[in-house]
């Protein structure tokens, strides 16, 4: 049987990239390590020693012009008496748990709208492509608060279904719902990831569905779901580390101050200000290092469930 | 044996060791390395600023050259929220630039932690600035920076918006009450078209005035709090009846119109801050003209208002040529023609010599004018705030914003703004 | 699963059918596409709108710009803006901003292409002791926010002496610094069939061969989708430009953007947009003729046979 081209086929369905089927007899060392050579030497010279060095500083008291002084697990507890720290984290929480699922969601929505044999389909790439070309800049603050300012279009067209909310960018229950939007408008790479993983779905699945009789919703479930798992699983896991380090937008969009009322306060732009305003670099590294462990174990999670309803092709065999 | 502290240490890179170095890295006394006309000596020198400002030092970096052969000046800039994390980084590599633009709520973070040169050291000329003023650059008789320039704090208002409201303009001799009252009446006879101001009592150096008019310090001289909960609670208080009202623009308004400050936008009629913001409200707002008023004050004759430097030049601690920053330094802040040069873009120069080479037309004249203007009024400039004041001022603009959102109540702020500022003053002890 | 796609019945970029066209009328394949361009254009609409309204702003004088106009129409449109834009910072010309963005980014490109490809073989082409711990750890260098290394990092540099040089800015790219690319490429050749580099061994071909040969030409595709995402991304970096340059005329655009706008001085947002608008063009032009390789980047359309 040959093997299913399917992109990311297994992303590591144990946790770890080895294919079941050993592919070459033994090891090759040599090989391996030679290939590997740029990667080893970017990862050594420049990774881990700063991944070290900040593990360490998450345990001292630095104030980025005088030596460190070590107080052990200091930053760790004072973390959880800090009232702007969970602040940050119950805003961080809010945005992956929504934030994430709904740019998948809409990313998927879109790619399949794309993926037909259908004229223009290079133009709606682009086009929906076009708001990830742009970075994190002023510019983006001011369009995006004249987006959703007082009579600006998104207010105008609320109250056309006679819904009057006003400003969201000044009111901080409408911060997060606004910040959301912002995400999944710049859908464009995990929509381009989907499309691409929606085409290596042979049509003989859907032509033969089609002939037993099957709607739209059960090709769905029947087909696309589990045939494109591997990668809904790849996005999911990307978006998710992503959503958790959200720092540009949140930096330009509040100037740099987690407003209004602390309810754009992202957990990274906490640290940031931490670290850098307020020089205290070793709480700084703390949060970091508490940052890793938790995404850390959601992506054990994540890799561990995935055996359950990540279905790769080549696993039959 | 390496115990594992010492090895994790060791691992760090150079983060521990680094630090260290710039902790006892200015040994040497002497006068630095020096350059001729042949082999000039070439300096780094940094500033935050626009596209403005940058055309404008890039000139006087020139004359400069051309007055000293000796010296090259590289000149580089970056915008003000980015430069100090710039700034950060390099300090904790030891290796800051040979001279810098400065602020100063971070004049004691770096001059405290031995970063920047003691320019007592140096020859750099004095005599023409006030002798009130060169204590802002001062900690503990050292003397870190030295005033470029100088800002007041003022009341702008625009006359065009006032007159179809049948406003009159205002003199600046108000009280509290008083100046709360034309805040009203601003909202009430716009109905609400145009707010009367921003609420000014959360902005951290008006508190500072308000202070300094019933003869309280901000802070001690041994880096506490001099003022109480129940002075803050009086201030936070001053404009409690007029906070859901017209007289004030609401907190999600303001939120909205940033980065442009609500008077800029020409959402309010008045603002309380300092008076070099000018050339930048009136191009943000493009209103023909704005005017400048002393701040109110309950006591006539303690206004509390004093000049503060708008700018520091101060130099690295670490600089092997300190006689030629200190020459810069001296040219920068001294020379007839860098005023004219910068004219009252960095604030109104602060050395007489500079301010009087300087010739001053319309919005600059405005400027110097109120300094003038104010000048019975003035006290001495407060000393470098504390180490971490930055951290300060913005969680006073923060939680009076929260108070504004009615988050908070002034008791509730008060406690918040406490806890903060003590445990920071205890984290920087 | 006992369908699968040989590499002869692959579906093309063209035939992927979702709905099978022969067992539907004219009629209603005609409504359908009806339904469909109508969806994607409302889509769109809204989707560009922000960008629209940005383009139109970059033609308002500096006043109407944020605050209270929030209407894509102004009475006073001009170029000013964009006579500002070009004009330069501090004595440095635009041009020279936009040729250092152009030098990095593609060294970018060139750099992540080749160091993310050939790590990326190892992980998924070679077995050698150590593969998954070190996989793990790439994964788990995704993971640390970038704040807290930025200071050890600069460290290094600084020691080396190589602040206000583009190597800072380039090296990791050179060295597959973005864990994102390599994992990408470690699940495109995943996705390639093991047979042919189990026939090309059998043939005496080394890995330097199987690479060089077999894998990099079926990998043009998710070649080119890297290039487009590391480019637009050092296209829009700030960071790495504000800490490890010093002289302006090294600046990249991102740098200079912001110099239009201070919060201590005036700030000149119709600039700043004009600028923003025209640092959007390039990445815009590089989008748009390598846009479609991007579908068949991540995926293995390119093979056949």
């Amino acid at each position: 049987m040959t093997q299913s081209p399917t992109l990311s086929r297994r992303p590591a369905s144990s946790g770890s990239p080895l294919p079941r089927k050993k592919r070459q007899r033994g090891t090759d060392a040599r090989a391996g390590y030679t290939f590997l050579l740029p990667w080893l030497l970017g990862f050594i010279a420049l990774t881990v020693g700063p991944m070290i060095s900040s593990l360490y500083l998450s345990f001292t008291n630095y104030n980025l012009f005088e030596p460190p002084k070590w107080i052990g697990l200091d930053n760790y507890t004072t973390l959880f008496q800090d009232e702007r720290f969970l602040q940050s984290v119950g805003v961080t929480v809010g945005y992956v748990v929504f934030g994430t699922p709904l740019k998948l969601a809409a990313a998927l929505a879109v790619a399949m709208l794309l993926n037909s044999k259908r004229r223009g389909q290079g133009f709606y790439r682009s086009a929906f492509y076009a708001p990830s070309l742009i970075g994190a800049s002023v510019s983006i603050a001011i369009v995006w608060k004249a987006m959703f300012g007082d009579s600006g279009p998104v207010d105008q067209g609320l109250s056309f279904f006679g819904i009057n909310l006003g400003g969201w960018v000044g009111n901080p229950s409408m911060t997060m719902p606004m910040f959301i939007l912002l995400t999944v408008w710049q859908f464009g790479a995990p929509m381009v990831i989907f499309l691409a993983g929606l085409k290596q779905i042979p049509g003989e699945l859907y032509e033969a569905a089609s002939m037993d009789g099957a709607g739209p919703v059960r090709k769905f479930f029947n087909i696309t779901w589990p045939m494109l798992s591997p990668v809904i699983f790849f996005n999911l896991l990307m978006e998710t580390i992503h959503a958790f380090q959200i720092f540009a937008s949140a930096y330009i969009i509040s100037n740099g101050e987690g407003g209004p009322a602390g309810s754009t306060l992202f957990y990274t732009l906490y640290l940031y200000l931490r670290g850098f305003s307020d020089f205290r670099m070793g709480y700084a590294s703390a949060m970091a290092w508490l940052l890793v462990i938790v995404v850390g174990i959601i992506t054990l999670i994540f890799f561990r469930t995935s055996k359950s309803w990540v279905h790769y092709s080549g696993d039959s065999k | 044996m390496i115990n594992r502290r010492h090895f994790l240490t060791t691992v760090a890179i150079g983060t521990a060791s680094a630090a260290a170095l710039s902790a006892c890295g200015n040994g040497s006394s002497s006068s630095g390395q020096t350059g001729s006309a042949e082999k000039p000596v070439t300096i780094n020198y940094t500033w935050w600023g626009n596209d403005d400002r940058a055309e404008r030092t890039r000139k006087a970096i020139a004359l400069f050259e051309s007055k000293n052969p000796d010296i090259k000046v590289n000149g580089n800039f970056t915008d003000f929220a980015g430069y100090w994390q710039k700034r950060a980084t390099e300090a904790a590599g030891g290796g800051l630039p040979d001279v810098m633009q400065w602020d100063l709520s971070y004049l004691r973070d770096y001059g405290q932690r031995n970063q920047l040169l003691d320019l007592g050291t140096v020859k750099i000329n004095t005599d023409a600035f006030e002798k009130s003023l060169l204590p802002s650059g001062q900690i503990k008789g050292k003397t870190y920076g030295i005033p470029t320039s100088t800002n007041a704090f003022a009341v702008y208002y625009d006359p065009a918006k006032l007159a179809p409201l049948g406003i009159a303009e205002p003199d600046g001799s108000w009280s509290y009450k008083e100046f709360n009252d034309f805040l009203t009446q601003v909202g009430t006879k716009s109905n609400g078209a145009l707010y009367g101001g921003t609420d000014y009592t959360g902005v951290w150096w008006m508190f500072n005035i308000w202070l300094r008019q019933n003869k309280i310090e901000a802070f001690t001289s041994d880096g506490k709090l001099g003022f109480s909960k129940d002075d803050l609670k009086k201030w936070w208080n001053l404009t409690g009846s007029l906070r859901g009202t017209n007289a004030i623009i609401p907190e999600d308004r303001v939120t909205q119109l940033a980065p442009k400050s609500p008077f800029g936008s020409n959402a309010t009629a008045t603002e309380v801050t300092w008076d070099n913001f000018m050339a930048g409200y009136l191009g943000d707002s493009g209103a023909k003209e704005l005017k400048l008023v002393p701040v109110p004050s309950d006591d006539p004759d303690n206004l509390g208002l004093f000049l503060k430097p708008s700018m520091l030049m101060v130099a690295s601690a670490k600089t092997k040529f300190k006689d030629a920053a200190a020459r810069f330094i001296d040219f920068m802040v001294n020379d007839p023609e860098v005023g004219q040069i910068f004219k009252t873009s960095r604030g109104v120069p602060a050395s007489k010599t500079q301010r009087d080479g300087t010739t001053f037309e319309g919005t600059d004249k405005l400027v110097v004018d109120y300094e003038k203007s104010i000048e019975k009024y003035l006290k001495d400039a407060p000393e470098p705030p504390i180490v971490g004041f930055g951290t300060l001022e913005a969680s006073f603009k923060r939680i009076a914003s929260d108070l504004n959102y009615g988050k908070l109540t002034v008791d509730g702020a008060t406690d918040a703004w406490f806890k903060e500022a003590e445990d920071l003053i205890k984290q920087n002890s | 699963m006992t369908t699968t796609a040989s590499p002869t019945h692959a579906p093309t970029d063209t035939a992927a059918p979702v709905y099978n066209p022969k067992s539907e009328s004219v009629g209603v394949k005609r409504a359908k596409s009806a339904i469909f361009h109508a969806a994607a254009l409302i889509l769109t609409a809204i989707v560009l709108y922000p960008g629209l309204w940005m383009i139109a702003s970059s033609f308002k004088p500096n006043s109407e710009i944020g605050g209270q106009n929030t209407s894509l129409w102004s009475n006073n449109f001009s170029f000013d803006n964009f006579v500002t834009a070009m004009d330069g910072i501090g004595g440095v010309s635009t041009l020279q901003f936009f040729t250092n963005s152009l030098i990095l980014a593609l060294g970018a490109v060139v750099g992540t292409i080749l160091s993310a490809s050939v790590s990326a073989y190892a992980f998924a082409r070679i077995n050698f002791p150590g593969r998954s711990l070190f996989f793990g750890m790439m994964i788990a260098t995704l993971l640390l926010p970038f704040h807290v290394v930025i200071i050890p990092q600069y460290i290094i540099f600084q020691q080396l002496g190589l602040v206000d040089t583009y190597v800072p800015l380039l090296i990791g790219k050179f060295l597959a610094g973005d864990a994102f690319f390599v994992f990408l490429m470690v699940q495109f050749m995943r996705g390639l069939p093991a047979e042919l580099d189990e026939a090309a061994r059998i043939d005496g071909a080394g890995h330097a061969r199987i690479f060089g040969s077999i894998m990099l030409p079926l990998m043009k595709p998710a070649l080119i989708s890297t290039s487009i995402f590391s480019f637009i991304w050092s296209w829009n970096d700030f960071l790495g430009p504000l800490l490890y340059l010093n002289t302006p005329e090294k600046y990249p655009l991102p740098l200079a953007l912001r110099l239009f706008v201070d919060q201590t001085q005036s700030s000149d947002y119709g600039a700043m947009i004009a600028m923003s608008v025209l640092a959007l063009l390039p990445v815009l032009i590089f989008f748009l003729i390598f846009q479609r390789y991007i579908v068949e980047g991540v995926s293995t359309q390119g093979l056949k046979g």
